[in-house]
């Protein structure tokens, strides 16, 4: 990663969308603090905590960006510069497609596929390694932990597994 | 006297045979997730927490701290033969260990670093032993105050030491703090920041965090780039040490393990800083400093000594206040947690067998780990040999696994992932996950405390000034925050942050 791609004053400067991500939060924090009401400082109320860490984070948060227009920093670009940025993209496609299907179609049926896309998408696996590999561990894994630890996992709509 | 009967009383608990294979299973774990680069022990620890329920609290616990001791074992391998840590505490031994194997020395290297590494894990036990019951008494007397104080102390050391600018660490920090404040307020049971989920009522699991941000976010940044290895292929012979090696190697054995233990017992320290410490002590101790880079044993004794002291150490604090001083021994508090036990001052006196039979299985774990790690090295090195594009899916497999088991609850998953998502982000954008988990677990812990000497103290918030205790926690916490603010404060700063999610 090079960090010495500095820019300064740029709108893609990444230290300052960190920054403002964070001024985002601490912003809600504080709202959310008010919203539970603050009580006194002699009995402190359910949002009293939440506020000031909201006040805090706004604080650490200006800091970053203070940094950020002052001193520069890296792009947003630079960040994935010179590394297979589309992989990840990919598991994290494979990792929400999973979490949709987990419920609808129950462990097995969301697992096997999963297990067989992330063997082949990022770092191929030859299918013959590839498929037994998807199929067994996570029926393997299925098979202890219902017949032998008892464990329920989510079967699914067709109740599979 | 005392001592040695308790001592007696937790071998009886250790050597029974279910705590002898939990001890073993641990150190096991340890060793394994310790060799494989790309999962560390926080990943593993996480991902066996719900194990931990299936048996007793000993039991789980006993496995739970095999697992770290263990790891700071087996990152040593990988350090050595592939020059890529295993885990974070194990990153300086690549420096001198594997320049050691190229020459034809990893069996030394080796040998050097599990014998290191059982001394000090020795001695942090007894030291653990000797200090643990005192500190207990003497931490009876701690009211609100001095733990809300502690607590920040903790925190602000642990973002202090973190890789990036301060201010990104204390950001993370009070993220922490909030997501840790998700759920029914523990004095009020007013509901906050549930957004009507009836799921987030008993807050955010640690489990699916924890997983979440170290074990799914370090998958992602591991598939960015191809890990390459570069394993020494030559047969790995000699491993004990010889008597020159033993001679260079006593004193930054003998200094890595006083320099671990003391780093290990300071909250937010731990095996990584320990390591990195004792190996600039060496090299500025060394009459041939320039040896250091290129093969010195005494740049491999040090460091795994250290980090295997710091281990030990840090069993103090969580054990006699109940505060964890990092991230793995807030996985172990965990544990406890959902075993229903709360560990702390009155832990030693209430449950003895439980507190020495951890400390006993200690010792039996560390003998386990210098069978396991010296005649069974070929075992480890074949395992290096697995190829990470096989290794990665299992990893996530297990994880989903992991958390899914650890609540029964599908949410969870979602829970993981997203964190997963957010982590890997985060980590690109240079923030670093360790003070957000740690600030997690002692947000509730925190706010309970700031709260209670509140009410204590009719609002006078003095009193976190009036008592010595929280009065020097608070100076040196704030000392911390202002440092970085000096050039010359914040280069030694740079120079000593640590990453501690590796």
């Amino acid at each position: 990663m090079t960090n010495q791609t500095n820019v300064k004053l740029r709108l893609n400067n990444s230290e300052l969308w960190g920054g403002l991500i964070g001024l985002a939060l601490g912003g809600f924090v504080i709202w959310q603090g008010l919203k539970l009401k603050l009580g006194t400082i002699n009995d402190p109320g359910s949002g009293y905590v939440l506020f000031y860490t909201g006040i805090l984070m706004c604080v650490f948060a200006g800091a970053i960006i203070v940094s950020a227009i002052t001193e520069g920093g890296p792009t947003l670009a630079s960040r994935w510069e010179n590394v297979r940025w589309s992989k990840p993209l990919l598991l994290i496609a494979c990792l929400v497609a999973f979490s949709v299907a987990l419920e609808p179609l129950g462990f097995l049926l969301s697992s096997i596929p999963l297990m067989l896309l992330l063997l082949r998408l990022i770092d191929p696996v030859r299918w013959t390694l590839a498929i037994p590999i998807a199929v067994l561990v996570p029926s393997g894994m299925w098979w202890v932990l219902k017949r032998v630890l008892l464990i329920q996992l989510p079967s699914g709509l067709f109740g599979i597994g | 006297m005392d001592t040695l009967v308790n001592v007696a009383h937790g071998f009886g608990v250790a050597l029974l045979p279910v705590n002898l294979l939990y001890c073993f299973i641990g150190v096991f774990i340890g060793t394994l997730v310790g060799v494989l680069p790309g999962i560390g022990p926080i990943s593993a620890m996480s991902l066996l927490l719900p194990v931990t329920l299936s048996g007793t609290p000993e039991s789980g616990i006993i496995m739970m701290a095999g697992i770290y001791y263990g790891s700071m074992y087996g990152g040593s391998t990988t350090s050595i033969l592939v020059n890529i840590p295993g885990e974070a505490a194990s990153v300086v031994t690549c420096i001198d260990g594997h320049q050691m194997a190229k020459q034809g020395r990893a069996g030394p290297a080796l040998g050097i670093s599990a014998f290191g590494s059982f001394i000090a894990g020795t001695f942090a036990l007894i030291a653990l032993m000797l200090v643990a019951p005192k500190l207990a008494s003497v931490a009876i007397a701690f009211g609100p105050a001095e733990y809300f104080s502690l607590m920040v102390l903790g925190l602000v050391v642990l973002t202090f030491l973190t890789q990036g600018s301060m201010p990104k660490a204390l950001l993370m920090a009070c993220i922490g703090v909030v997501l840790g404040l998700i759920g029914l307020d523990s004095i009020t049971a007013q509901p906050r920041l549930t957004f009507g989920r009836m799921e987030l009522i008993d807050g955010i699991g640690l489990v699916p965090v924890v997983m979440g941000l170290f074990g799914v976010a370090e998958v992602l940044l591991n598939t960015e780039q191809a890990i390459k290895r570069d394993i020494i292929n030559t047969r790995i012979t000699h491993l004990l040490p010889t008597r020159e090696d033993w001679t260079a190697s006593a004193g930054p054995v003998g200094r890595g393990t006083l320099l671990g233990f003391f780093l290990g017992i300071l909250p937010g320290g731990g095996a990584v800083v320990a390591s990195f410490a004792s190996y600039a002590l060496e090299k500025r101790l060394s009459k041939t400093p320039e040896r250091f880079g290129h093969g010195a044993i005494e740049g491999v004794a040090g460091p795994e000594s250290a980090n295997n002291a710091a281990a030990g150490g840090a069993f103090i604090p969580l054990m006699t206040l109940g505060i964890p001083p990092n991230v793995v021994m807030a996985l172990l508090l965990g544990a406890f947690v959902i075993h229903g036990l709360q560990p702390g001052p009155l832990l030693i006196t209430q449950n003895p067998g439980l507190f020495w039979g951890i400390v006993a299985s200690m010792y039996i774990g560390n003998v386990m780990l210098l069978i396991l790690n010296l005649p069974l090295i070929g075992m480890w090195v074949q395992l290096l040999k697995l190829p990470y594009n096989i290794l990665f899916p299992l990893i996530i497999l297990f994880t989903i696994l992991g958390v899914y088991c650890s609540s029964n609850n599908v949410f969870d998953v979602y829970v993981m992932i997203a964190f997963g998502i957010i982590g890997y982000f985060m980590r690109k954008l240079g923030y670093e996950p360790a003070p957000l988990v740690l600030a997690f677990v002692l947000g509730p812990m925190m706010e309970n405390n700031l709260r209670k000497s509140l009410i204590l103290s009719q609002g006078d918030l003095w009193t976190f000034v009036q008592r010595p205790i929280s009065a020097v926690c608070l100076a040196f916490a704030l000392v911390l925050l202002i440092a970085p603010l000096l050039p010359s404060l914040r280069k030694k700063r740079e120079m000593v942050a640590l990453d501690e999610g590796a």
